[in-house]
């Protein structure tokens, strides 16, 4: 773990998981705020991220959090990093309120706002994660594993809501596995939180898996960008 | 203006140093640099600067487009560039299956081309730019083909580019192999037609993505798939796309003059030309040159005149290298013998490999890819390859996916049996030693 600079915020997990999934562009399009643009898999597929992580430690303790986003044109700061890949979250669920609570204070992310349920089951080369909701499930992912290394990425993360456009930067250090060779898969159930989804034609075989374990996640202060949704 | 190497502009001097940023970027790739927002225009030359000099570079990237001086024959000669030392090597690198890039009729043939007609056509094949050596052409490789006509192009590029965009308006459907070539979906988005993919040579996902589609369809496939080196399960293709009242073509850039008993490619290997509606290949690959065909009805051909605009906006096809290509045709016409030297060779190689327990993924043709697997080591095998003798391109991501790296043989009909032996020998030995094997 690294020494904290002012104003930077970090969270330790055993892991972090995520898929991506190609679906339509127009749906990819439908989920962004209309100054933003999603990035094409091939001509006219877009691309749906699903990330899941296993928080070991944080400002609010250990907790769960899945994230739906669309990854979008990564941003363009003079002296910074060029960022491995930028996104739009535009739906995260966490098995806390504090946790929720804490991400909508300091990172305007947009929330299903009741507490969710994730277990992951971790296997030699592959790990699953199941997230439901009181019994009721809302999908479930399986990713594998391919060569490991130890890693530092850095990525930006863009939010929007009443208050103003956002842009969080962050560095992701850990043991990091990627793989494009479709074994993974995913089930999407019908519920509250993919309904967004449900219906958009996702494919359930991620073209792209990523697995990382053992790590931390670092984010810079929030910085405004814009004017806040109408 | 000349292109400066990085050792004249000093830029790489400049970039030792890291990035700007100071940020590691050591597993970036193209795809990182495709994307980017901002006001300024030119903003990502920086980030990409610091990548490609910093990083990229040293890495490995300079072992493309290394400068040859050589024809692009069984042996070369190349700058490596970068200490900037002339090489010599053995290539298993170039298309030029059939070894008439530098046969000497085809280059006694564009000569006097070159003396006769000069060196460009000087205007577009709708207006000036028409020559009798171009209709020529056409009309033997119509005869060829045995099709009713045969439209040539600048480019195989252009050839699929200008095809698609003349055929397909929006609200129209073109699904694609997830394989097929960029030139192909770049033509489907000009054309601004509703484009799926469908998963590599899968007839049942074919199936799928024709489901729910209405009104003009055309599926497109290729003869042999560029990067694998496998070929199209055409029988099954062309029956899922008949029965769903789609049109299908084939690119057979890499298996026409090869494939079928008499060479017209991978649809003469099946008995289905007459079952594929368009035809297309290139000038490129078997024969040496450059350029590309689409062959099919005459009321294609002339509806390609007037709407191909890939074509009608280029200067026509240089007469010196249609001249070239023309001959290099009557030659695989008259010696067969060219292309069974070609699956020869093909056998003898694929024969090594199998002996040295070498991936050759699904190849079944004269393009075999050496799996590797390893989108950072290929670099560096790459340039153990060269310093060892032997050229060999690496394709890495994104050209191929993450972790499905490869080097691509090409083989030719000129290599002789020591070279593959050779090549076999050095490409076996340097994979042993770097544990791939």
């Amino acid at each position: 773990m690294n020494r904290l600079k002012p104003g930077e915020v970090q969270y330790q997990y055993r892991h972090a998981i995520g898929g991506f999934f190609e679906f339509p562009i127009e749906h990819a399009r439908k989920l962004l705020p209309s100054s933003m643009s999603p990035i094409e898999m091939h001509h006219g597929q877009g691309i749906l991220s699903v990330m899941m992580f296993d928080f070991s430690g944080s400002q609010v303790g250990e907790y769960g959090e899945l994230v739906l986003s669309v990854p979008v044109a990564p941003r363009l700061v003079p002296g910074r990093p060029m960022p491995r890949a930028s996104f739009f979250p535009f739906l995260v669920g966490t098995t806390t309120q504090a946790s929720r609570e804490h991400a909508i204070e300091l990172w305007h992310l947009p929330h299903f706002m009741e507490d969710i349920q994730i277990e992951f089951t971790v296997e030699e080369h592959d790990i699953r994660a199941a997230a439901s909701q009181d019994g009721k499930k809302i999908l479930n992912m399986h990713i594998t594993d391919y060569e490991w290394e130890p890693v530092e990425h850095h990525y930006q993360a863009f939010e929007r809501d009443a208050t103003g456009t956002y842009m969080a930067t962050m560095a992701m250090n850990a043991q990091f596995s990627e793989n494009e060779e479709e074994r993974g898969s995913i089930e999407i159930h019908q519920h509250p939180f993919t309904a967004g989804i449900s219906a958009a034609g996702v494919n359930t075989t991620p073209f792209r898996e990523l697995w990382m374990r053992d790590g931390f996640q670092t984010f810079q202060p929030l910085e405004k960008i814009g004017a806040g949704a109408a | 203006m000349a292109h400066q190497s990085d050792s004249d502009t000093g830029l790489e001097d400049q970039r030792d140093a890291g990035t700007a940023s100071g940020v590691s970027n050591s597993d970036y790739d193209y795809s990182n640099f495709y994307y980017s927002s901002s006001d300024d225009l030119f903003a990502i030359f920086g980030p990409y600067d610091d990548w490609w000099y910093g990083t990229a570079r040293k890495n490995g990237y300079y072992l493309f487009s290394q400068p040859m001086s050589t024809p692009p024959g069984a042996q070369i000669n190349l700058e490596e560039q970068l200490n900037h030392q002339p090489v010599e090597l053995l290539n298993l690198a170039s298309y030029n299956y059939l070894g008439l890039s530098h046969h000497p009729e085809v280059i006694a043939a564009a000569k006097q081309a070159l003396d006769h007609y000069g060196l460009g056509a000087a205007g577009s094949p709708i207006l000036s730019g028409t020559m009798d050596v171009h209709l020529t052409l056409e009309k033997e490789l119509a005869a060829f083909k045995k099709k009713e006509a045969v439209m040539v192009f600048p480019t195989g590029y252009s050839t699929n580019v200008g095809l698609l965009s003349a055929l397909l308006r929006p609200g129209d459907w073109v699904i694609l192999d997830q394989n097929v070539h960029a030139s192909i979906v770049d033509g489907a988005i000009l054309a601004k037609a509703q484009v799926r993919f469908f998963r590599h040579n899968q007839p049942a996902d074919l199936e799928k993505k024709l489901r729910g589609t209405t009104g003009k369809r055309l599926v497109v496939v290729e003869g042999v798939y560029s990067m694998d080196g496998d070929m199209v399960c055409l029988p099954e293709m062309v029956e899922v796309s008949k029965r769903h009242g789609a049109k299908i073509m084939i690119d057979e850039a890499h298996s026409t003059f090869m494939y079928g008993k008499e060479g017209r490619g991978v649809a003469e290997h099946f008995g289905l030309e007459d079952e594929v509606d368009i035809h297309v290949g290139t000038f490129s690959k078997a024969l040496g040159g450059q350029g590309g065909f689409v062959a099919g009805s005459q009321s294609l051909y002339n509806y390609l005149m007037g709407f191909a605009r890939s074509r009608v906006f280029s200067c026509a096809l240089a007469p010196a290298v249609t001249a070239g290509v023309l001959q290099a045709l009557r030659i695989t016409k008259r010696e067969p013998q060219l292309r069974a030297t070609l699956w020869s060779n093909v056998a003898h190689f694929r024969g090594l490999m199998s002996a040295g327990g070498v991936d050759v993924g699904d190849s079944t043709s004269q393009i075999i890819p050496i799996m590797i697997r390893n989108d950072r080591r290929i670099l560096a095998i790459a340039q153990k390859l060269q310093q060892a003798g032997l050229y060999l391109q690496p394709i890495i991501f994104p050209a191929v996916a993450k972790h499905r790296s490869r080097f691509r043989v090409s083989i030719s009909a000129t290599h002789t049996t020591a070279q593959l032996d050779q090549a076999a020998a050095i490409l076996i030995n340097t994979l042993r030693e770097e544990g791939i094997l």
